[in-house]
C-alpha cells in the first residue's frame, strides 16, 4: 500500500482494511477454485478411466482389444508430449514472472498456448486417422470416448492460458510503474499471479493426465 | 452478439455505465427472449449438422431415427439458449483480455427473467424453477398412479404409463438435486457467512440458466417418443431405447453441469468469503450443510456426467461401452451411474437436514443441541456415501464378495445420519417449542425420516434386500427420505423464509391446510405402498396381482389428495405474494441468525460495512448473550492485524483502534 | 439428558426436571418394547413375506422380523420422545415469548448415543452377514462365480432365460429342454442360473425368496432350497421395456417323483423341439446376423463352469428320485 494506514482516518482506514479482506478473499477463490476444479476433472478422468479398466478387466467376448488395434501411436506421443512441454514451460514462465522478467512470462505463455493448439488440433486429425470402427472392441470405444474429451480439456486449460496473457497484455501499462505484474502490489496483479498460479496448476495437472493415458492407450 | 457491458468495461471505462444507458428499455437487453431465439437457432444448426454427419449411416437409415442429429440439436440449444442469455459475454470478452464490468444493481420484475450477479435475484429465480420442475414432475405421477387404480391396463397403456414413470422419476431427480441449494443455498448462504455475493456470480447465474435448460431438454423426451428406461436407464435398454433416450442423457448433462457449478461455487464461497470472525465453529449449520452437499456436487456428478457422455457416443458415435457383446458390459453403467447415484441421494438429504436444524433452534428457543456433531454428521454422510452405491446391485450377479463389505458402509451411514436424530431430539430438550408452519414442517420431516431411514436398513441388509429390492418396498423407501425428507424441509423453509425473501407472509391458514394436507396424505399414499412393496409389487409395472389392488387404488386416492395439497400452496402463494401481500414484521421469528438481522429488503450489497461475527447464531437462552454480529464493521482491521497482514499488522494489539466492537466482552469465545 | 452446569445451579439433583422428564420416557420406551417385541415375534413373524416355500424365502421372513425387533424400540423411542416434547415443551399460544435453558451439548447423552447407533450397526451388521452366508447366498443372484454355495451333493440345476417379454426354463439334467412353466421338486436344493437374451430382467420368485438380475452374457446363479409345495409367482424386478408389467408367470413346486415323472415326460414331448434349440449353455450371443432371432452359446458349454456343490454335477448327480443325464448336452455342442 503506498500510504501509510496509520496516518488514515478510522473510517478511511477500515475502508482499505475491507478492500484488502476482500482481496484476500478473491485470491484465496482463485486458490480454492483451482484446486476443486482438478477435483472435478480428476472425477472425469477417473470415470473414463474405470471404464478403461472396468472393460479391460471384463474381456466381455474376449473383445477388449483385439490384436493389433491401435491408433496412431505417433500422432499420440506427439500430443502428450506437446501438452508436457507446454506445462513445462508454463512452470518457467511462471517463475521468470515471479523474478520480474514480465516478458519471459508472456512468451511462455504465448508458447504454451500454441502447443495447447497444437495438442488439441493434434488429437482431432487422429481422430480422423484411425484405422478401427468404434464399435470394434471396448478398447476401440474408450479410445473413441477419451479423444473428444481431451480436445476439451485441452482447449479448456488453453483458454485459461490465453485469457490470462491477454488481460497480462491489458494490464502491462497500468502496472509498468509499480514493479509489473511480477511485482506490483496492485489489486490487479495480484489477481493476475493468482491466475497465473491457477492455470499453471493447472497446466502440471494436465501433463500428468495427457501423459497417464497416453500410457494406457500406447503403452500398456 | 453485442457488445457487451464486460467489454465496453474493459476498454478504459472500467465499468462506468451512463445513467441514460442503464435506464434503456429493459427488454432490450440479453433475457429469456434472446434465450430462446438463441436456443432456437442452436437447436436448428444441431439438427442441421446432424444431419449431414449421420443421415447416410446405415442405423439412421435402418431406423429412421437420427439420434446424431437429436443429441447435437439439445447440445448446440443449451449452447444457444445461454449465448442468448449473456451467459458466454465474459467469457468471450475474456480472450481479448477485457476485465469483467462493475456489477450494477437491477430493478423491476424484469431482472427475474435475465441473467443477473446478484445472488438473492437467482436464489428467487430458483425457486421458481424448481417448484416448475415439482410441479410438472408431480403431474405426471397423479395420471400413472390412475393407471394403478386397476391391476390392468385400463387407462393410459404400458408404453405412455412407462414414459411418464421414467419421466416423473428422472425430473424429480434433477429438481432434487437443486431444489435447496438452488433457491436457499444462493439466496442464504452469503448472508448467512457475512459475504456480499457469491465468489463466482457469473457461474452462479450459469447454474441456474443450466438448470432450466436441462428442464426443457428433459421435456423433450415425448416429442422424440420418450424413453421407457426408468430414471436409472440401464443399459442395453438404454442403446436400444427411442430418441427421447437422448433427451434424458442430454438433460442430466445439462443439469449435472449446472450441480457441478452450483456446487462449486458454494465451496469456493464458503471456505473463502467468511466475513471476520466467521471462525468454522461458529457457521450456521445450514451452512455446513452446503459445504458437504457441495463436495457431493462437485465430485460425484462428473462421474454421472461421464455416464452420460458414454452412453451419448454408443447412440450416436456406435461405440459399445455398454454393449455386452461387442466387448462392452451393462455393468459398466450401472456402476458409473449408481457412483453418482448414491451421493446424490445424500445431496437430496443434507440440505434437508441444514434447513430443519435453523428451524428447529427458532422454534424451540434453544441453541442447537451438539452442533459439533450435527457437522460431524454431515461430513461422515458424505464421505460415507461415497463407497455404498453397489448396494443397489446387490442382486445384479456382480462382485458377491463385496456384499458384506458394502452393508456394512450403507449401515455404517446410518450413524452420522443418526445424529442429525440427536441433534433434534437435543435442541427440542425442554425448549418452548412454538407450532409455527416452519415448525411442523419440521417436526413433519423427522417422523417421515424415521421411516424412511429405518427401512433403509431393510434394504441394506443383503438376505432381506432378496426380497425388497426394485419392489414398491424400494419406491416407498425412497419417497420417504426424499419427500418426506428433503422436501418437507424444503416447504417448511418457504414458510420461514419467504417473510425475508420478499418481504411477505404467507397466509397461515391456507399454510396449515397445506401442511395437514401435505402430511397426512402423504403418508397415506406411500405407508400403503411400502407394503405392497413387501407383498410382492415390482416397480414400474402397469399390471399387479389383484390381491393389491385395495392397497394400490388407496394409495392413489390419497395421491390425488397430496396433489390437491399443492394446489392449495400454489394457491396460498399467489394470494400472499400478489394479490392481498400483506408486510411481514421485521424478523417475525424473532431468529439470531444474521440473515434476519439485515434490513428489509436486504441491500443491493447485503452488508454496508463486512460486519464482524462474534457468535454462532444459536444464542438462545442466555442471560445478556452476545450480539451476533457487530454491523458497524471493523473486522476487517481486527482480522487482519491479527493475520499478520502487512501493513495492518501496525495495528495488533491495539484493540481501541483495530476493534470497534471491542466494547463487546470476548468476541473470540469458543463455541 | 443429565444436568448440565447451568441447570445444576437450579437446585440438587432430586428435582433436577431432566430426571423426571428421562424417567418417564425411559418407562414408555421399556413399556412399548416389551409389548411390541413378543407380538413381533409371536404373532408377526409367520405372517411376514415371503412365507417358508424355501430355505431363502424362510431366511428372508427370519431377517426381516430380526431387523423389524431390532428397529422396533429405536422407533418407539423417538416417537415417544418427539410425542412428549411436542405435548410437554409446548409453548403456550399467546404467552410471552421466553427462551430454553441454553443447553449446547452434553458428552454423556452424545457419547451414549454413538454407543447404542453404533452397537445397533455392528449387530445388523453381523447378523446379516452371518445370514447372507450361511444359507448360500440367501437366494440372492451370485454371479457366474459364486462363492456361498450348498454343501450338498444333489442340486439341480435350472436355467432362467429372461427375454423380451416372457420367461422360459431349461433343465440341463433332463436334455435341455425348455418350458415355459417353471417345476420344482420338494426338498431340493436348485441352482438358479439366471441369464438374458436381451435386456436385463430381474428373476423374482417371489414365495422361493429368489432374486438375481438376467444380465445378456452372464450367468447369474442363485441357490436355494425347497421345503413346502406350492405355487410361486414368478415376476420380472427389472425394468425392461414396454411389457415389463405383463412379464410374469407362474411355477410349481411339487413332490420329488411328480417332478421327476414330469421332467421325463416333458423331456421326451419336448424332444423334438428341443433339438431345434441352441445347445444348451449358460450364456447366449444372438448370432451374427440375427435372422430368425437365433441365438448361439457364447460360453464354456455346460458340466466345466459347474464349481459349486462338490460332485454335483457328476453325471450321477445322486439327486434321489431324480435323473440326472447330460445326454442332451454333449450331442448339441
Amino acid at each position: 500500500m503506498a500510504v501509510d494506514p496509520q496516518m488514515m482516518d478510522p473510517e478511511a482506514l477500515e475502508a482499505e482494511a475491507e478492500a484488502e479482506y476482500d482481496l484476500l478473499g478473491v485470491e484465496g477463490s482463485f486458490w480454492t477454485a483451482t484446486r476443486l476444479l482438478i477435483g472435478i476433472v480428476t472425477f472425469v478422468w477417473a470415470g473414463v478411466a474405470f471404464a478403461y479398466f472396468y472393460l479391460r478387466e471384463s474381456d466381455t467376448h474376449a473383445l477388449w482389444r483385439p490384436h493389433g488395434v491401435t491408433p496412431p501411436t505417433l500422432l499420440g506421443t506427439l500430443i502428450a508430449l506437446c501438452v508436457v512441454a507446454g506445462a513445462a514451460v508454463a512452470v518457467y514462465g511462471k517463475y521468470t514472472l515471479l523474478d520480474g522478467r514480465q516478458v519471459d512470462w508472456g512468451f511462455a505463455a504465448w508458447l504454451t498456448t500454441a502447443l495447447g493448439l497444437v495438442a488439441a488440433g493434434l488429437q482431432i486429425w487422429e481422430l480422423t486417422r484411425l484405422s478401427f470402427l468404434p464399435g470394434l472392441s471396448g478398447y476401440t470405444s474408450v479410445f473413441i470416448g477419451y479423444a473428444p474429451l481431451n480436445v476439451a480439456f485441452i482447449l479448456g486449460g488453453t483458454y485459461w492460458m490465453e485469457t490470462t496473457v491477454a488481460r497480462a497484455m491489458r494490464l502491462r501499462g497500468r502496472l509498468a510503474t509499480t514493479g509489473g505484474a511480477g511485482a506490483s502490489p496492485l489489486p490487479d496483479a495480484r489477481l493476475l499471479r493468482a491466475n497465473v498460479d491457477g492455470v499453471t496448476y493447472f497446466w502440471v495437472y494436465m501433463a500428468l493426465i495427457v501423459a497417464t493415458f497416453w500410457a494406457l492407450f500406447y503403452v500398456l | 452478439m453485442a457488445m457487451t457491458e464486460e467489454a465496453r468495461a474493459g476498454t478504459g471505462q472500467h465499468g462506468r455505465i451512463t445513467a441514460r444507458e442503464r435506464q434503456r428499455n429493459p427488454w432490450l437487453g440479453q433475457s429469456v427472449i434472446t434465450g430462446f431465439a438463441g436456443a432456437a437457432i442452436g437447436y436448428l444448426l444441431g439438427h442441421l449438422f446432424g444431419n449431414i454427419i449421420a443421415s447416410n449411416y446405415a442405423v439412421v437409415k435402418a431406423s429412421g431415427v437420427n439420434n446424431v442429429s437429436i443429441c447435437l440439436g439439445l447440445a448446440l440449444g443449451t449452447l444457444g439458449w445461454l449465448a442468448g442469455l449473456g451467459a458466454f459475454n465474459y467469457a468471450v470478452a475474456k480472450i481479448l483480455g477485457y476485465e469483467p464490468a462493475k456489477e450494477e444493481e437491477t430493478t423491476g420484475w424484469q431482472r427475474y427473467f435475465k441473467m443477473t450477479l446478484d445472488h438473492k435475484v437467482v436464489g428467487l429465480q430458483y425457486l421458481i424453477a424448481v417448484l416448475g420442475f415439482f410441479f410438472t414432475a408431480g403431474l405426471f405421477a397423479e395420471a400413472f398412479r390412475t393407471e394403478l387404480l386397476s391391476p390392468y391396463s385400463h387407462f393410459i397403456g404400458p408404453d405412455v404409463y412407462l414414459q411418464l414413470v421414467s419421466e416423473h422419476g428422472t425430473m424429480m431427480m434433477m429438481m432434487a438435486t437443486s431444489l435447496v441449494v438452488g433457491p436457499f443455498g444462493n439466496y442464504l448462504v452469503p448472508l448467512m457467512i457475512g459475504a456480499r455475493g457469491m465468489a463466482f456470480p457469473r457461474l452462479e447465474a450459469t447454474s441456474l440458466w443450466l438448470f432450466v435448460a436441462g428442464y426443457m431438454v428433459i421435456l423433450t423426451a415425448p416429442v422424440y417418443g420418450g424413453f421407457n428406461t426408468g430414471w436409472t436407464a440401464y443399459a442395453p435398454l438404454q442403446t436400444e431405447a427411442r430418441g427421447g433416450m437422448d433427451s434424458y442423457l442430454i438433460g442430466f448433462g445439462v443439469v449435472g453441469l449446472g450441480m457441478i457449478l452450483n456446487g462449486f461455487n458454494q465451496i469456493v464461497t464458503i471456505t473463502n468469503l467468511r466475513a471476520p470472525g466467521m471462525r468454522w465453529t461458529r457457521l450456521p449449520i445450514f451452512v455446513w450443510a452446503m459445504l458437504t452437499t457441495g463436495f457431493l456436487l462437485t465430485l460425484a456428478t462428473p462421474v454421472l456426467f461421464v455416464g452420460a457422455y458414454l452412453g451419448v457416443l454408443d447412440r450416436t458415435a456406435q461405440t459399445s461401452f455398454y454393449v455386452n457383446a461387442h466387448g462392452g458390459s451393462s455393468y459398466l453403467w450401472e456402476n458409473l451411474f449408481w457412483f453418482f447415484g448414491h451421493p446424490e441421494v445424500y445431496i437430496m438429504a443434507l440440505p434437508g437436514f441444514g434447513l430443519v436444524g435453523e428451524m428447529l433452534t427458532v422454534f424451540s428457543r434453544k441453541p442447537l443441541f451438539a452442533y459439533k456433531v450435527a457437522a460431524a454428521g454431515m461430513i461422515g454422510v458424505a464421505l460415507l456415501s461415497f463407497f455404498v452405491w453397489q448396494h443397489h446391485l446387490f442382486q445384479s450377479g456382480i462382485n458377491p464378495d463385496m456384499r458384506p463389505l458394502f452393508m456394512l458402509d450403507t449401515e455404517l451411514i446410518s450413524i452420522p445420519t443418526g445424529f442429525i436424530y440427536l441433534v433434534g431430539m437435543g435442541t427440542l430438550w425442554r425448549g418452548r417449542i412454538r407450532f409455527t408452519l416452519p415448525m411442523m414442517f419440521s417436526l413433519a420431516m423427522y417422523f417421515n425420516f424415521l421411516i424412511g431411514g429405518i427401512t433403509g436398513v431393510y434394504l441394506s441388509d443383503v438376505p432381506v434386500n432378496v426380497t425388497v429390492h426394485g419392489s414398491f418396498f424400494v419406491l416407498a423407501h425412497f419417497h420417504y427420505t426424499i419427500m418426506g425428507g428433503l422436501v418437507f424441509a424444503f416447504f417448511g423453509a418457504v414458510y420461514y423464509y419467504m417473510p425475508r425473501v420478499t418481504g411477505h407472509m404467507l397466509n397461515e391458514t391456507l399454510g396449515k391446510i397445506h401442511f395437514w394436507m401435505m402430511f397426512v396424505f402423504f403418508n397415506l399414499t406411500f405407508f400403503p405402498l411400502l407394503i405392497v412393496g413387501f407383498l410382492g409389487m415390482p416397480r414400474r409395472v402397469f399390471e399387479y396381482a389383484p390381491r393389491l389392488q385395495g392397497l394400490n387404488a388407496f394409495a392413489t386416492v390419497a395421491d390425488y389428495l397430496l396433489g390437491l395439497s399443492f394446489v392449495v400452496f400454489v394457491a396460498n402463494f399467489i394470494w400472499s405474494m400478489w394479490i392481498d401481500p400483506k408486510p411481514a414484521p421485521h424478523n417475525p421469528w424473532q431468529s439470531r441468525g444474521i440473515e434476519w438481522q439485515l434490513p428489509d429488503p436486504v441491500p443491493f450489497h447485503n452488508f454496508d460495512r463486512l460486519p464482524l461475527i462474534l457468535s454462532d447464531p444459536y444464542h438462545y437462552g442466555e442471560e445478556d448473550p452476545l450480539p451476533v454480529a457487530d454491523f458497524r464493521g471493523g473486522g476487517a482491521l481486527a482480522a487482519l492485524a491479527e493475520a499478520g497482514v502487512a501493513p495492518f499488522d501496525a495495528y495488533a494489539g491495539r484493540p481501541e483502534i483495530a476493534h470497534p466492537a471491542s466494547h463487546i466482552s470476548d468476541p473470540g469465545r469458543e463455541v | 439428558m443429565t444436568a448440565t452446569d447451568g441447570d445444576r445451579r437450579d437446585g440438587g439433583r432430586a428435582d433436577d426436571p431432566n430426571r423426571r422428564h428421562w424417567r418417564f420416557l425411559l418407562l414408555v420406551v421399556l413399556v412399548g418394547t416389551i409389548i411390541v417385541e413378543p407380538l413381533l415375534w409371536f404373532v408377526i413373524r409367520v405372517h411376514m413375506p415371503p412365507g417358508r416355500q424355501t430355505t431363502a424365502a424362510q431366511g428372508d421372513q427370519f431377517d426381516a422380523t430380526v431387523l423389524t425387533m431390532m428397529a422396533s424400540p429405536v422407533v418407539i423411542a423417538v416417537l415417544a420422545y418427539f410425542t412428549y416434547a411436542m405435548v410437554v415443551w409446548r409453548h403456550p399460544k399467546g404467552a410471552p415469548l421466553v427462551d430454553g435453558p441454553p443447553i449446547r451439548s452434553n458428552l454423556k447423552v452424545q457419547a451414549s448415543w454413538l454407543f447404542m447407533t453404533s452397537a445397533i450397526v455392528m449387530g445388523a451388521f453381523v447378523f446379516g452377514t452371518y445370514e447372507l452366508i450361511v444359507p448360500a447366498g440367501a437366494g440372492g443372484g451370485e454371479g457366474p462365480s459364486p462363492i456361498w454355495t450348498p454343501t450338498s451333493k444333489t442340486i439341480l440345476p435350472v436355467q432362467v432365460i429372461g427375454q423380451q417379454w416372457q420367461w422360459t426354463y431349461r433343465y440341463p439334467t433332463y436334455g435341455g429342454f425348455e418350458t415355459t412353466q417353471l417345476v420344482l421338486p420338494d426338498n431340493t436344493w436348485i441352482a438358479f442360473h439366471v441369464t438374458s437374451l436381451d435386456v436385463i430382467h430381474s428373476f423374482w420368485a417371489y414365495q422361493l425368496g429368489v432374486k438375481a438380475d438376467a444380465n445378456p452374457q452372464v450367468d447369474d446363479v442363485a441357490f436355494t432350497k425347497t421345503q413346502q409345495t406350492g405355487k410361486v409367482t414368478v415376476r420380472c424386478d427389472e425394468l425392461c421395456g414396454i411389457w415389463h408389467g405383463a412379464m410374469y408367470n407362474y411355477g410349481y413346486v411339487v413332490s420329488r417323483s411328480s417332478f421327476n415323472s414330469w421332467a421325463l415326460r416333458t423331456e421326451k414331448r419336448q424332444a423334438p423341439l428341443t433339438k431345434l434349440l441352441p445347445p444348451f449353455s449358460w450364456t447366449y450371443s444372438p448370432s451374427a446376423n440375427g435372422a430368425g432371432g437365433g441365438y448361439y452359446p457364447s460360453s464354456i458349454p455346460f458340466p466345466s463352469s459347474e464349481s459349486y456343490g462338490k460332485g454335483a454335477s457328476g453325471p450321477e448327480g445322486n439327486l434321489p428320485g431324480v435323473k440326472v443325464s447330460h445326454k442332451g448336452l454333449s450331442g448339441g455342442q
